[in-house]
């Protein structure tokens, strides 16, 4: 008689012998999946198999709407298809799938023809996550007022669905006319690169166009800089910097959720 | 200390804070554009909100008008006041009526 613990050892066994072949086609139906007959379930199995791929490349293709739009559906569905082999979930939490395929896209031969593609999932992600960051309520117009008196010496806390994606293509217009509705209108796209500022204030999510600099701006308070070392980082990355424009575009997005003195 | 000319000095820093505050306020609170609300018990079938994305996508599955689970983003304040047929309200809470049949 089997003991209890080498029964759990074979469950373990068969349990990873089964994950690896529902993800990797070339590999062999495990021996034991068998049906009623007692002969093996490899038909059956092939189905359970492109389920599993299917409902991640929907997730996918759900998530990343505009990328998918950019290349047509077939060939970003075999993209999604060779991006979930390589890089199956790691989580059981299904919102968490996905983080790095704008990495993948990016480094994806077939998919070089379209050098912004990568951006565009970049900014879908962070879209994404911002959907389902934590809530948190943006400072008032009346507490940045009380606060401006001593904001020299102040640190800045951002909120926390805010993500930044840097692009040396005009990614927030790309990805707005992908999405459009009534398509093979002449696109105009702006010559210049844009950085977008996503975040969720309230309940939806807004993408803004940074202006120069800004990227550097946000991303130095956001690392903790007190206002003059965040705006000589963002002068330092752009030349035409405009600090006042910058902050009066965060206090309005609602990028600012609480100010505090360095400790 | 040497001087960098790509400093701001805290004074420069104070007045642009201040400027901003003027910008910020004379372009209008952009706040008030999303002053909205989850409204459930309102939508048409199919036309919910929740645009998460397909996976984790709640968005346009309502099966049924009024569904009292599904919601919709609406300005806010007009959820509970909204005239719906047979003497149905919006309401800021899921609600247990039109509620599709569960599926055994």
């Amino acid at each position: 008689m089997r003991t209890a613990a080498t029964r759990h050892q074979g469950d373990l066994e068969h349990q990873t012998a089964f994950a690896r072949a529902v993800l990797d086609a070339e590999a062999d139906v495990p021996v034991f999946l068998t049906g009623r007959t007692g002969r093996s379930a490899g038909r059956r199995f092939a189905v359970y198999r492109n389920n599993v791929y299917a409902g991640l490349i929907d997730v996918l293709a759900g998530r990343f709407p505009a990328t998918a739009k950019l290349v047509g559906e077939a060939f970003f569905r075999a993209m999604a298809r060779e991006y979930v082999a390589a890089s199956p979930p790691r989580s059981a939490v299904l919102l968490h799938y996905g983080a790095d395929f704008a990495d993948y896209v990016g480094a994806f031969p077939p998919a070089s023809a379209v050098p912004y593609l990568a951006d565009v999932a970049r900014l879908e992600w962070a879209w994404h996550s911002a959907y389902h960051a934590a809530d948190a309520a943006p400072l008032s117009q009346e507490a940045l007022a009380a606060l401006g008196a001593s904001a020299e010496a102040m640190t800045f806390a951002l909120h926390p669905s805010l993500a930044l994606v840097r692009s040396s293509y005009p990614v927030i217009t790309i990805w707005e006319l992908a999405l459009r509705d009534g398509e093979d209108e002449p696109a105009r796209l702006p010559a210049d690169r844009e950085d977008a500022l996503v975040l969720r204030p309230a309940l939806q999510v807004a993408v803004h166009r940074l202006p120069p600099g800004g990227a550097a701006f946000v991303q130095a308070l956001s690392g903790g800089n007190p206002l003059p070392a965040a705006a000589a980082a963002a002068l330092d990355d752009d030349a035409d910097f405009d600090l006042a424009a910058n902050l009066a575009g965060l206090m309005r997005s609602g990028a600012i959720v609480a100010m505090r003195e360095p400790a | 200390m040497t001087t960098n000319p790509k400093t701001f000095s805290g004074v420069a820093v104070a007045s642009a804070f201040a400027a901003a505050l003027g910008l910020a306020a004379s372009a209008g609170p952009a706040a008030a554009e999303e002053e909205q609300e989850k409204c459930f018990g309102v939508a048409k079938a199919g036309e919910n909100d929740c645009a998460a994305g397909a996976g984790t996508t709640c968005a346009g599955t309502s099966k049924i008008d009024y569904q009292g689970n599904a919601w919709k983003l609406v300005p806010k304040g007009k959820c509970t006041t909204m005239e719906l047929p047979d003497g149905r309200t919006g309401s800021l809470e899921a609600v247990d009526r039109d509620l599709p049949p569960t599926q055994g």
